[in-house]
């Protein structure tokens, strides 16, 4: 059995893992779904994630703790994820592969040569560090924008996976949508394809994660290298160098990926995987100039309070980023949220959405509610996205603490927003027209959102009595449409102040009926009043948690007459509407 | 090919690397150990994510509230008052999590008696596992800096001789909670995670003379959970003691006046500003266990005005006469 | 260690195959890892009254019941639904009031079908009443005209329609509704109510002591009845129990409620007489010793004899029997029934 062959079939299996691990994030007891399967194992084994929380948040969070693993295999074997686990990395691997074949050999030695620009990845591994390490110059977790582990999970998550579930409904009880998943299409596309232009493009160029294992590999206690000087330097062992490493000459240690398409390439048993350097000589480090690597700090220190300057995290938040519920204080959220789409993934009603830079740079990509999308607002009885969360950005809460039950009856449920009637779209209170669909569907007991009896004059109801009698009042205008006036929604103010019910109608005549009392029957001649009987919703602040259901049910469908936003959220004191008691 | 000098200086190479990468794999271990936390992030403003603390005490027994043993000896007089209640049974259960809130506040050896004696709460735990406790916990949150205020009290050698398990506060460990009827505990940071996993909370003290508050006995223990900058409350000391008096509601209180400080404290300094009193004070009622303790002091409930206070708020009775306190005397 | 260039050496195989002993290892791992799960931390399968719920007994064994069994030759063909009396109406529409005044808590159904007739299926209807009255009532208020009472258990407790069969057990109402009238389909039924009577968490007995009380003779065997509530249509008469009697050409129904007290007894009996005269009754007169002994009153309601008495902590009597000697025969067998209770209670 070749290593090779091996590699091939680890990075098979931890595709063929990821990808099933994508699959069943969603709850739900079946296998399909989630159950136990330990879905955030790429990301807990995924070292950037536990190092990039330990700079922001000083603590290794305890399911990070895989990433320790990682790391110490690292340390001893070399940059073996890359080519051995990574997910993102086999899926470069093969469409670099499916891209090259067919080219002549020359070609693709030439094609997986050393390029300075390799240090690239570099710069941005260091840059992203500086910018979570600084505590108040800087320190926000902005490493998973380009950790691969975060970037292809949010690929799959939020792109893939909706679009090939469709037609089938597996993954998902229906349909999803996620805003601004072309952006994050486009991106991994472009990763894809370019590995058409060179093989393992991202792997090479971009990887912040490759960067940090191609630093800590220096000390493998075994490495890639010849085992003999006597080498004809046919170049063979180039020919699918998949870390663009050069393992004919001063091999690049940090460069290189553990593929052993070297060694099994070369014909003469040159390459081998061995404790002493390489005979033909080999470079432990990477190659960053030591400018370089304080420029990328600097850039990384003062990147954050530039970011910052938009006052996004004081005055100048942005109302419309509702965090799901347990999502913690926004800058401790920053600190934290790798924007892997995991919670966007589980949610079960699909109302959370990857942000946009309209909350600032650093919303893009975190979680973000829209109330619009989805079967039906934050759902109550669920804390899902919590759960799922694996840097606990979004705390596990459990639902008592949600809604407020058992030890934290006193402090209350949490809340995530406020919703507010928007008078001059609301059907009641702008268009005269009934409608309580929010006050329905508002889930919490007792509701959050109650109504008011209000009567209005309907268009051209102002009427002159003809005659009246018995429960039957005729106008002198005779312009109605039989029946409009049946719903039960339809009342007559007669002069006096007495209101009747409107029972049935024709065009010039309405028949009441007036309840216990008899009807004071208006004179001939005197005013009458058509009116509709509207109930006019208004939120309570103190009850409303902002789930959400309200807005995503109201009928006014484009701008909605009733909106959450985020004040009042209990996460944050600042952002409070009530006075605490 | 390969000549000696080359093999040598190979494995000179190898070994210096490998010798990194050893070093490199230990700090990655040291790293994670130091780093981590096995505890859920806490809100940094925890605006709204109130706890309360939970009651922890035991259905109470008609004259098996309160108990008073003279003796020189802390292991057996605490031994014999707890006996007089009913035993440790009566209070800790099979498989129960006890929490013990000794006073730790200072990094002061025992022999000065500013902190619970260490022999004292080793004997309350071998008790508490006697009657099955699954686990015995021990926290505080001193004034110093933790570990030394616990090495240095003895207790941590006593927990450790013992089987208890000492816990340091860290900020995770801490939540906000506002007192129901309280003025002065409101949105303020307590050390709750002892309770979280606790089933019990017994409470230890030394009786001391205060000088603040006059006195700082069982009630005023509790003070150390508070966290924040705590010694706001100074300035309101007898509400304090009164509000800690509501919102802690111990399983037992236990009050050691085998030592009591009665000059210079609460920090004492001297072996002389002890005197012996030989008396162990158990006890379900924190405010009668203090207003006992305080005539240790030579002094009357009266000169405690947190006692009265506290005793209006419902947490208890100054009369510990009504109590009928059980009194023996061991030899 | 060299081997020839191209071919994997030994110590090459023996680390491949070790990798991939790793990885089956790790695969391992994450299959058994993913039975291992508690649904209620995502919150969602916690229903909202879940802390009601649990107060009020409510265990989840009964959609542990209806999951855990299937008859042979048969699957489920859908989940457990379960109802609660928000949501009732949405399974029984109208049907729904009668349940819950009658104490109902939940209602759990599910379907099953035969594996190879889409047409042969049941379902299953698991009313959780909250006491055996409570079951007993809407058990034997609803008892079809039609009903079959043998080759079932517990004849009073059980019937069976032809396609149907009714129970109840403890504080659980069942009915086990096949889709069509089939023998093979009914055993399968059988089996079903036999399995869940095994599995249903039942802290109460399904006798209901009383009906005991109701003399043997001429009774219409598996008449009994409890009505809990607007009995005979009189709002003060609750929790009455009656039974039917063959006399002669005829059936009378026989009634008995114990009140609280004596007292109360007298009153309810009075302000039921007093009932029975504001609709129009009139009172009759009796010469039957017994009946005057017991201070019976004897009404004349539109031809009929209604009959009333009180005994002990019971108010009893006859309701609407054609022939009032046959009615006070009655009566007086069943005040000695009663009388016996009534004496060894207080």
């Amino acid at each position: 059995m070749r290593i090779v062959t091996t590699r091939r079939m680890s990075q098979t299996f931890f595709f063929a893992l990821f990808l099933w691990f994508c699959i069943v994030a969603t709850v739900g007891e079946e296998f399909r779904q989630i159950r136990g399967w330990p879905v955030n194992w790429f990301l807990q084994l995924d070292p950037l994630a536990a190092i990039g929380t330990i700079l922001t948040e000083h603590s290794l969070y305890y399911p990070l703790l895989w990433a320790a693993a990682t790391l110490i295999l690292t340390i001893i074997f070399g940059r073996f994820f890359c080519s051995w686990v990574c997910p993102f990395g086999s899926l470069h691997n093969f469409v670099s592969w499916l891209g090259n074949r067919r080219k002549p050999t020359a070609q693709k030695i030439e094609l997986n040569k050393y390029r300075k620009a390799q240090r690239i990845k570099y710069f941005v591994l260091v840059f992203f560090l500086a910018m979570a390490a600084f505590p108040s110059i800087a320190a926000t977790l902005q490493t998973g924008l380009l950790d691969p582990i975060p970037f292809v999970t949010r690929s799959f998550n939020l792109v893939l996976l909706p679009i090939f579930d469709k037609p089938a409904n597996i993954a998902s009880a229906s349909d999803r949508f996620y805003e601004g998943a072309w952006l994050i299409f486009a991106i991994f596309l472009t990763a894809i394809l370019l590995n058409l232009v060179i093989p393992r493009f991202y792997c090479r160029f971009v990887c912040p994660l490759g960067a940090l294992f191609g630093v800590i590999g220096r000390f493998a206690v075994w490495r890639i290298g010849k085992n003999q000087s006597e080498c004809i330097n046919c170049r063979m062992c180039e020919k699918s160098c998949e870390g663009g490493c050069e393992p004919t000459q001063n091999i690049k240690i940090s460069e290189c990926v553990l593929c052993f398409n070297c060694r099994q390439d070369c014909k003469h048993g040159v390459i081998s995987y061995q404790m002493r350097p390489s005979l033909a000589g080999e470079v432990t480090d990477p190659d960053i100039s030591r400018r370089g690597f304080a420029l990328s700090v600097a850039g990384g220190i003062l990147a954050v309070p530039a970011i910052r300057l938009t006052g996004t995290l004081g005055d100048n938040w942005y109302h419309k980023v509702i965090r799901p519920p347990g999502a913690l204080p926004e800058e401790q959220f920053l600190k934290r949220c790798i924007k892997c789409g995991q919670c966007m993934r589980i949610c079960p009603t699909n109302v959370i959405q990857p942000g946009s830079f309209a909350g600032g740079l650093e919303n893009l990509w975190t979680p973000v509610l829209n109330n619009r999308i989805g079967s039906s607002g934050c759902q109550l009885n669920c804390v899902a996205c919590g759960q799922i969360c694996p840097t606990a950005a979004i705390r596990p809460i459990t639902l008592a603490e949600k809604l407020g039950r058992d030890e934290f009856e006193k402090a209350g449920p949490i809340k995530i927003g406020t919703a507010f009637v928007d008078r001059n779209r609301c059907l009641p209170w702008a268009m005269g027209k009934p409608c309580i669909v929010c006050e329905e569907n508002c889930p919490v007991s007792p509701k959050a959102i109650y109504t008011q009896e209000y009567f209005d004059i309907i268009r051209d109801g102002a009427m002159i009595v003809e005659s009246a009698g018995a429960s039957r009042i005729t106008f002198v205008e005779k312009d109605l449409l039989p029946g409009e006036l049946a719903t039960g929604d339809y009342y007559c103010l007669i002069e006096g102040g007495q209101r009747l019910k409107v029972v049935a109608n024709t065009e010039g005549s309405v028949e009441v009926s007036s309840g216990d009392k008899p009807m004071k029957e208006p004179a001939a001649g005197s005013r009458i009043e058509i009116q509709i009987r509207l109930q006019r919703p208004y939120v309570d602040i103190e009850k409303c948690i902002g789930c959400g259901v309200c807005e995503h049910e109201c009928p006014v469908s484009g701008k909605k007459a009733i909106r959450v936003s985020a004040e009042g959220e209990t996460r944050s004191s600042k952002r409070r509407l009530l006075l605490d008691s | 090919m390969n000549n000696p000098e080359q093999r040598q200086s190979g494995r000179r190479e190898f070994l210096a690397r490998t010798a990194k990468a050893g070093l490199a794999v230990a700090a990655v271990g040291a790293a994670s150990y130091l780093l981590y936390d096995p505890a859920v992030p806490t809100p940094a403003e925890d605006a709204g994510r109130l706890v309360t603390l939970p009651d922890f005490s035991v259905p109470a027994v008609p004259a098996k509230a309160m108990s008073i043993v003279t003796g020189a000896e802390r292991t057996r007089t605490v031994d014999k008052a707890i006996e007089l209640l009913g035993g440790i049974e009566r209070f800790v259960k099979p498989g129960e999590t006890v929490a013990i809130k000794p006073n730790v506040a200072f990094a002061s050896p025992p022999a000065l008696g500013a902190t619970t004696n260490p022999d004292l709460v080793g004997e309350v735990v071998r008790l508490c596992y006697k009657a099955g406790a699954r686990k015995v916990i021990i926290a505080d949150n001193p004034i110093n800096d933790a570990a030394s205020c616990f090495a240095l009290s003895g207790v941590d050698a006593a927990a450790r001789r013992t089987g208890a398990q000492v816990l340091l506060p860290t900020d995770s460990m801490f939540k906000y909670t506002t007192l129901e009827g309280g003025k002065l505990i409101r949105n303020w940071q307590v050390f709750f995670e002892p309770f979280i996993k606790a089933d019990k909370l017994i409470g230890i003290a030394p009786v001391k003379d205060h000088q603040r508050a006059g006195a700082s006995m069982t009630i005023k223990n509790w003070y150390g959970l508070l966290g924040g900058r705590r010694n706001i409350f100074h300035q309101d000391i007898n509400t304090i003691i009164a509000e800690l008096s509501m919102m802690v509601r111990p399983t037992l209180v236990i009050l050691d006046g085998t030592e009591v400080m009665v000059t210079n404290g609460p920090t004492g300094g001297s072996v002389s500003d002890l005197k012996r009193a030989n008396t162990m004070i158990a006890s379900c009622d924190q405010v009668a266990a203090d207003a006992y303790g305080c005539t240790l002091l030579g002094l009357k409930p009266s000169d405690l005005p947190y006692l009265a206070k506290a005793q209006q708020a419902g947490s208890g009775k100054i009369d510990y006469e009504s109590l009928k306190p059980k009194l023996t005397a061991i030899s | 260690m060299r081997a020839k260039p191209g071919q994997p050496n030994q110590r090459e195989s023996v680390i491949s195959f070790g990798l991939l002993g790793l990885l089956f290892l790790i695969g391992l791992w994450i299959f058994t890892a993913q039975f291992n799960f508690d649904m209620g931390r995502f919150g969602m399968s916690v229903p909202v009254d879940e802390v009601s719920a649990a107060k009020q007994g409510i265990t989840g064994k009964e959609t542990a019941a209806l999951e855990s069994f299937a008859p042979a030759g048969f699957e489920a063909s859908s989940g457990v639904e379960t109802y609660t009396a928000e949501n009732l109406y949405e399974k029984i529409d109208g049907k729904a009031d009668f349940y819950l005044d009658s104490g109902f808590r939940k209602l759990f159904t599910r379907r099953f079908k035969d594996r190879n007739d889409d047409a042969l299926w049941f379902e299953v209807y698991l009313y959780d009443m909250a006491s055996n009255r409570g079951a007993f009532s809407v058990f034997s208020v609803q008892r079809r005209p039609e009903a079959v009472a043998s080759g079932v258990l517990e004849p009073i407790y059980t019937y069976r329609t032809a396609n149907a069969l009714y129970c109840m057990n403890g504080h659980y109402y069942i009915e086990l509704v096949g889709s069509v009238e089939s023998e093979p389909l009914f055993g399968a039924i059988m089996e079903t109510r036999d399995n869940l009577r095994k599995n249903l968490p039942v802290d109460m007995v399904t006798e209901i002591t009383e009906l005991k009380l109701f003399p043997a003779a001429s009774l219409v065997p598996e008449s009994f009845k409890l009505y809990l509530s607007d009995v005979f249509g009189f709002e003060k008469l609750t929790n009455t129990f009656t039974a039917r009697y063959k006399a002669d050409d005829e059936i009378i129904t026989a009634f008995f409620s114990r009140r609280p007290d004596a007292q109360d007894a007298r009153n309810i009996a009075q302000a039921y007489h007093s009932f029975l005269l504001e609709s129009g009754c009139t009172d009759k007169a009796t010469t039957n010793e017994a009946l005057k002994n017991l201070k019976a009153s004897v009404i004349d309601s539109y031809g009929a004899t209604e009959i009333i008495f009180v005994t002990g902590p019971f108010v009893a009597g006859v309701h609407e029997a054609q022939n009032q000697s046959a009615a006070q025969k009655l009566v007086e067998m069943l005040a000695d029934s009663l009388l016996v209770a009534a004496g060894q209670k207080k």
